[in-house]
């Protein structure tokens, strides 16, 4: 066979992002990229106290972003996100200002965004209006929605404890290195266990250098990430959080039956249905998430920015931004590949690029201008690894 | 034309495992099966051939309970079944592997093997089954066996992706996970249709491998050659009903190409249609 024998070098890169951990290579060297060059010309931009930044600024595009892959790897899209975002935020607002304690106000904007996901899951799935389409509509609906629950102003000053303290409090040092220890040791853990494993049952066998090249790299990126933070204020709660939604998320996308026929589903809705999975049902469970995780996303917000706005959620750069996380982090607008981490590190890009341009003075143009090439770039990839998987028959 | 079909199978054939009789299907006023009787038997490899129109995957996906027949009557086993729906079909064993192969080229081979009846670790019994952890071991076991009972020498590893596989090696994975879910019937549509030699030699010696292992096999083809080479009955379809039945081995090519195009009599063809 041809393609076997002439293994090119976009064959080789594609069979690279197969791996476990190859997926982020692409966005990890994007990322390496615009640090070294913003490393280089803006040396404030590699302080630990401008990462902190980077990372709190990152999580409302990250916990979006993380929220709109799920639909992704379906193969739909969701444009109702952001405004959603801001309709469950206003409800805890107004809850809250009503007299709600912070925690109700939090998880019942949650059932809300669930409810809202559902409902536009219900008309894509049962109805068969394209996603776009549908979730255009809530785009409208919702950020009216929005202005109706936050009345004439347009805004409520979120001053609640509970609220805010998501994304103020930090781990103390040790705390985070504590956590990461762990984190560490788990992972460990797990790779060296599944491996004894498949020994034990005669299974095909990664490489030695394979497992403790996992367990290194992970070990390196995560005692990075620990140790810039604490060399500023410490890990942020937000980003605990987020990494704990964000691993749960992950586990479901890729070791339930659940998670599998979502990406059976992306890859070949015939193929799913065929053996028997109902795409309706997964369809409906995946706006359902989503939802959940613009509520997520929405107090998130209303907790960075200390209020509730009109302007923080509608319009259109928040939504822009998470889809183009997701993008750039390397989930196929095509559905059937992806991953809820890749989103993370593409907020991260998202971010850092956002970041850097405004320190070094550019432009709301230029800045504007930057993201779309980012944005194209990344599609650009996912479009070419794509040609390749298929002329590889 | 019943009486010449049963002179043709009659006392050679071995007893059937799954038999239909007198099958009618209409897609509007088009006949698409008028009375078609057709058997399998188990360790045997059956093919159904026909010019196009024919009736041939008409009667397979009636088989494989895609397309409720009009009438018609199920026997497997010498009992009488009811296969309407493809959940029917499946429930009794029957399994059909379509043209399309209907692979998901963004998972695993394991993965494509299980998929939508994925093996779970033990306890979690707090989850739901669809939110419980799958277990990927016994999971990749199961599909080495699948590959390993069909003999699929070139397949280097059941983790890696289908959407890198070559069209030989995913008919048989798509063969393979027909097989693996407990089927007595294994009905393939065309599996060599847009294969190379080498491939279509491989394809070739998974459907026997199934013969060896007691499958009754119905191998849809235009392509006589391979259909000699595999085959141990052959049935011919025309304009919706039965020509005959031959064992491969009192038959030729010529022949068989003759009872496609113009029928065993022209003139009693015309009459029946």
């Amino acid at each position: 066979m041809p393609a076997e024998t002439v293994a090119s070098v976009a064959e080789r890169f594609r069979l690279i992002r197969e791996t476990r951990f190859g997926a982020f290579v692409p966005v990890l060297l994007a990322l390496v990229a615009i640090w070294t060059y913003f490393g280089i010309t803006e040396p404030a931009f590699i302080s630990s106290r401008n990462f902190y930044f980077l990372f709190m600024q990152s999580a409302v595009v990250g916990t979006l972003a993380v929220g709109i892959t799920i639909v992704l790897l379906l193969g739909d899209i969701d444009l109702s996100a952001a405004a959603g975002a801001g309709v469950c935020a206003a409800l805890m607002a107004v809850l809250i200002v009503a007299g709600v304690p912070g925690p109700i106000a939090c998880l019942a904007a949650i059932v809300l965004g669930i409810v809202l996901g559902s409902m536009q899951g219900l008309l894509v799935a049962y109805v068969g209006i394209p996603a776009f389409v549908v979730t255009l509509a809530g785009l409208l609906g919702f950020q009216g929605l929005m202005l109706k629950i936050l009345g004439i102003q347009g805004a409520i000053n979120m001053r609640d404890p509970f609220v805010r303290g998501l994304t103020t409090i930090s781990l103390p040092p040790l705390a985070g290195w504590g956590l990461a220890a762990a984190c560490i040791g788990l992972f460990a853990l797990f790779l060296l266990r599944n491996q004894a494993q498949r020994k034990r049952r005669g299974l095909e066998l990664d490489t030695v250098v394979t497992t403790w090249g996992q367990i290194a790299f992970f070990s390196l990126m995560v005692g990075a990430a620990v140790l810039t933070l604490n060399s500023y204020r410490g890990v942020p709660l937000m980003v605990v959080l987020l990494i704990g939604i964000t691993a749960l998320l992950g586990w479901v996308t890729t070791s339930t039956p659940f998670g599998r026929s979502i990406f059976a589903a992306g890859g070949n809705a015939e193929s799913a249905r065929r053996v028997g999975i109902n795409v309706r049902h997964i369809r409906v469970a995946a706006f359902g998430l989503v939802g959940m995780m613009a509520a997520v996303a929405g107090i998130v917000g209303a907790s960075r920015y200390a209020s509730v706005s009109f302007n923080a959620f509608a319009g259109g750069p928040l939504l822009l931004e998470a889809i183009g996380a997701a993008v750039i982090g390397g989930t196929s607008l095509f559905g059937g590949r992806g991953s809820v981490w890749n989103a993370i590190l593409g907020a991260l890009v998202i971010g850092s690029l956002g970041n850097g341009l405004d320190l070094s003075g550019a432009s709301a143009a230029d800045k504007l201008m930057f993201s779309g090439a980012i944005l194209l770039l990344a599609v650009a990839i996912d479009a070419v690894s794509r040609s390749g998987a298929v002329q590889a028959r | 034309m019943l009486e010449m079909m049963e002179t043709k199978v009659g006392r050679d054939a071995p007893p059937p495992h799954l038999a239909v009789y007198g099958v009618r299907k209409s897609f509007g006023g088009v006949h698409a099966l008028r009375g078609v009787d057709f058997e399998v038997a188990r360790g045997e490899v059956m093919a159904l051939v026909g010019d196009n129109g024919a009736g041939k995957s008409t009667l397979m996906k009636v088989l494989a309970g895609a397309h409720p027949a009009d009438e018609g009557k199920f026997v497997m086993d010498d009992k009488e079944i009811e296969v309407a729906s493809p959940h029917d079909a499946f429930s009794h064993g029957i399994q059909i592997v379509y043209q399309d192969l209907a692979l998901c080229e963004n998972l695993d081979v394991a993965a494509n093997l299980s998929l939508g009846n994925e093996p779970v670790r033990p306890g979690w019994t707090f989850l739901p089954r669809f939110l419980r952890p799958i277990d990927e071991l016994a999971m990749e076991e199961k599909a080495l066996e699948a590959i390993s009972r069909l003999q699929v020498r070139t397949l280097r590893s059941v983790r890696a992706k289908v959407g890198g596989l070559s069209g030989g090696q995913r008919q048989a994975i798509a063969i393979a996970r027909a097989v693996g879910a407990d089927s007595s019937v294994v009905l393939l549509d065309e599996p060599t249709a847009a294969l190379g030699v080498a491939q279509t030699r491989q394809v070739l010696d998974v459907v026997k491998r199934l013969r060896e292992t007691g499958h009754a096999v119905v191998y849809i083809s235009h392509n006589l050659k391979d259909i000699f080479e595999v085959a141990d009955r052959i049935t011919v379809l025309r304009h919706g009903g039965n020509v005959a039945t031959w064992r491969t081995e009192v038959t030729t090519p010529d022949e068989i190409v003759v009872a496609m195009t113009t029928g065993l009599n022209e003139g009693k063809q015309k009459d029946a249609g």
